[in-house]
């Protein structure tokens, strides 16, 4: 079926004056806490971090530079139905590819990402090298973040993620797509394809695979597969960096999952506050990325003057877990279309490779020397290369979208 | 008797600075949305924190709060030394009865509670009334608290806060004393006891019943009674409650026991983050205890002002559980003193009564139908009650403090 691609509404991202001031005027009245001596990073985001990016962000960084620079991309919001939400006004990012016939691929961020999270990966996979298939990208703000409105009430679950996803597709003419994401991509493309398997979207990656345990009663012969396998634990120092994030670096997703908006009053008032939330996972997440401080500001900022305001983001944590009382894949079942994984060294959540194969039809795995949860980010042309291989010529899913294998 | 050294008394003055630095921020403060009839489902109401901020930048008299809290609290300051942290200048509430044989108490307070906690305990302790004991109360801040200082480096967990106390009280003149607490006041009760039971400390009595199962190892007779005896109603309600807490009330909890910092600077930075922070507390932890705006504003001012700053007060979750590596309650040893333990109905963490037993020597019990977490504020008769059941004449712990056994 063919649709008419109604007419893209571009988006430029342009903070009231006002906003920035208010900013600016928070951020002069900054009340600092104490610290313990000798405590680095074992209390939290440390004290002396905090101070100079929060001195970068007033004297230094140049708001109206990075927005011109984000302007640059292809940005575009659209309005898209929700079932029992009404209209979200959806904020995306697409860029064509040169080559007519490349894959169409939603890519998908998560907390506490963005879309800028794509920014890396657009050149080298709409416009990688003539022998690498090419993409047509659109990656979206998720509804409660950057740009993209907010649900208004409770309850917006996983298939309304995935329904928000597929229409937005679909109203740019891409009836087939892949699929790729992290973090929250990760869990809500385990609800897209859930719901779009085969008929929309064609195959799926994501570089944070992490799972629930196994269970037989879910897939009784998967799971008697498994057991002959040789049980492939993510190497010891990856379990152990695992085991400290469960331990230690929960407490975001505890509170987030049982009390957003309690959380919210703090980081929708406080710009250090929020900077703090925030930057603890960039650091602890991140595999010794060398972030700047600009790319820190230009990060928190994308939340503080997000459309919804930092507050909203949270809520997806309480809504996907039922307010703590199931994991993120309730509600999703394994799909048969190709998916693909890519493991990077740095990742918090490394279960055991095994239950990929339970998220779904492996065909493509690649393992990193470097890089972490923030890999597109962190190791764009690791990522792109997997996407590559995957999806060119001799790939695992080469041409699973039809009339679109990425070369003209 | 030893003559106390003279005592320092504190008059509570924050500067003029100060309240103009809160009157800015609550001026510029930024509220998030809400999800349509969230309710408390998300965490604090909206419409609740828009209220409180309003009055507590036009309406709240911090001034005419504070002359109240001199005139009903007296209160001092005294240097305390604690092995390997230095000196300590500790802050507390100190009124003597009238009858000069009045037991000695040391009230100790919890988090987001303070010294004013004692508040309404205090004339009804120290009161001088023909047939009923009488105390000499202590009510302290902890250090980091109200306006105690904080330590300055890590560990100082129960043997120091033990070792604090225990000085304190001793310069006041009390060598030998009873303890009364709730929250972190039940686990430093119980450290007062582990390391001074006999010697200093007579007897304590607890309104937080919490304590791990008996283990066989440790205490086998109780263990199997744990075992066969059935659960009353009141304490499979009281076990279920516990369960809802720990899954859905403990995010901050969590974030306070592994990311202290990070959190911090939010409570630092933002009165409207650091209201909804406790606030919903006070609600969610209370039994339809009827909040008065300006006790909800001048309880989280003694926060916003307080010495060591709100982030210090969130690092004991993190000292305490060794970083949620073990349980508070594991750091207290059984005694043999008299232990009795008020119980509330609405209390969030109730254990099977039994459980009780691994904490100590306990002689009292007392159940309530009313009142939740904060028992001496929102339950005072009841809570004096008890205390004076428990240490007065035909009490199990009457008499144990030689030659103040609370009456003429």
């Amino acid at each position: 079926m063919a649709s008419t691609t109604a007419e893209e509404q571009p988006f430029t991202l342009a903070v009231p004056d006002a906003d920035l001031e208010l900013l600016r005027t928070k951020l002069a009245s900054v009340r600092f806490p104490d610290e313990l001596e000798g405590a680095a990073w074992d209390y939290g985001a440390p004290l002396a971090d905090i101070q100079r990016l929060v001195t970068h962000w007033k004297n230094s960084f140049d708001w109206r530079k990075a927005e011109a620079a984000i302007n640059t991309l292809p940005m575009f919001t659209h309005d898209i139905e929700v079932d029992g939400f009404g209209t979200l006004n959806i904020h995306y990012v697409h860029q064509k590819s040169a080559v007519k016939n490349a894959v169409p691929l939603l890519f998908v961020h998560g907390w506490p990402g963005h879309f800028l999270e794509v920014r890396k990966l657009l050149p080298l996979l709409t416009a990688g090298p003539a022998d690498q298939p090419s993409f047509h990208v659109v990656a979206l703000s998720l509804p409660g973040f950057g740009f993209s409105e907010a649900p208004k009430k409770p309850g917006f679950k996983g298939r309304h993620y995935a329904e928000v996803f597929n229409k937005l597709m679909l109203s740019l003419g891409y009836e087939e797509y892949v699929y790729q994401g992290g973090d929250w991509g990760c869990a809500l493309g385990a609800h897209a394809v859930t719901h779009y398997a085969h008929t929309h979207i064609k195959a799926w990656h994501t570089n944070t695979p992490f799972y629930r345990r196994p269970k037989f009663l879910s897939n009784p012969l998967l799971f008697l597969g498994l057991l002959t396998l040789p049980f492939n634990e993510p190497a010891l120092a990856g379990l152990q960096r695992s085991q400290e994030f469960m331990k230690k670096g929960m407490g975001y997703y505890m509170e987030q999952a049982t009390q957003p908006q309690t959380l919210g009053y703090s980081l929708a008032d406080s710009p250090v506050g929020l900077l703090a939330w925030i930057y603890e996972k960039l650091v602890s997440w991140s595999d010794d990325y060398p972030w700047t401080d600009d790319e820190v500001i230009e990060w928190i900022s994308i939340y503080w003057f997000s459309r919804a305001g930092p507050a909203a983001a949270g809520r997806i944590y309480y809504e996907i877990t039922n307010r703590n009382t199931n994991d993120l894949f309730e509600g999703t079942k394994r799909t048969t279309v190709p998916f693909g994984v890519a493991y990077f060294p740095g990742e918090i959540a490394q279960t055991p490779k095994s239950w990929s194969k339970m998220l779904g039809k492996v065909v493509f795995e690649s393992t990193h020397d470097k890089g972490g949860h923030f890999s597109a980010f962190e190791q764009p042309e690791k990522l792109a290369s997997d996407l590559h291989k995957m999806f060119g010529k001799g790939g695992p899913a080469h041409g699973v979208v039809p009339g679109r294998n990425g070369y003209d | 008797m030893i003559a106390p050294a003279a005592e320092q008394p504190f008059a509570l003055f924050v500067p003029d600075p100060d309240l103009a630095l809160l009157r800015e921020k609550l001026a510029l403060a930024r509220l998030p949305d809400e999800l349509d009839g969230a309710g408390w489902d998300y965490g604090v109401p909206l419409a609740d924190v828009r209220r409180l901020v309003a009055r507590w930048r036009d309406g709240f008299d911090w001034r005419a709060a504070e002359e109240a809290i001199n005139r009903d609290l007296p209160q001092f300051t005294r240097d305390v030394e604690v092995e390997g942290f230095g000196t300590l200048n500790v802050h507390y509430v100190h009124r003597r009865s009238a009858r000069e044989n009045a037991v000695p108490l040391l009230f100790v307070h919890g988090w987001p509670g303070s010294f004013l906690e004692v508040r309404k305990l205090l004339p009804l302790l120290t009161a001088d009334v023909p047939d009923q004991p009488s105390f000499h109360v202590v009510a302290l801040s902890l250090p980091g608290f109200g306006f105690s200082e904080a330590p300055k480096k890590g560990g100082f967990v129960h043997k120091q806060y033990g070792e604090l106390a225990n000085k304190l009280m001793i310069s006041l003149g009390y060598d030998a004393y009873v303890v009364q607490g709730g929250d972190w006041g039940h686990y430093i009760a119980g450290s007062l006891a582990t390391y001074y039971a006999h010697t200093h400390v007579k007897g304590w009595l607890s309104n937080y019943p919490h304590a791990q199962p008996p283990k066989l190892s440790k205490s086998p007779w109780l263990w199997l009674t744990d075992l066969v005896t059935p659960y009353s109603e009141r304490e499979k309600e009281g076990w279920a409650r516990t369960k809802e807490f720990r899954a859905r009330g403990s995010g901050y909890s969590h974030e306070q026991a592994t990311q202290p910092q990070t959190v911090g600077y939010s409570l630092g930075d933002s009165p409207v983050g650091l209201l909804g922070w406790i606030y919903e507390k006070l609600v969610r932890w209370t039994n339809g205890y009827r909040w008065e705006d300006d006790e909800v504003l001048e309880w989280v001012s003694v926060y916003w002002f307080s010495r060591a700053g709100p982030a210090a007060s969130v690092r004991i979750y993190l000292e305490m559980t060794n970083r949620f590596e073990r349980r508070a309650v594991d750091g207290i040893e059984w005694t043999s003193i008299p232990l009795g333990f008020s119980l509330f109905a609405k209390e969030l963490n109730q254990v099977p009564r039994k459980w009780l037993r691994t904490l100590g020597n306990v002689v009292f019990e007392s159940e309530h139908e009313h009142g939740g977490h904060f028992a001496a504020h929102e339950e005072p008769e009841a809570l004096a009650s008890d205390i004076r059941r428990m240490f007065g004449k035909g009490g199990p712990g009457f008499g144990v403090v030689p030659g103040k056994d609370g009456y003429v």
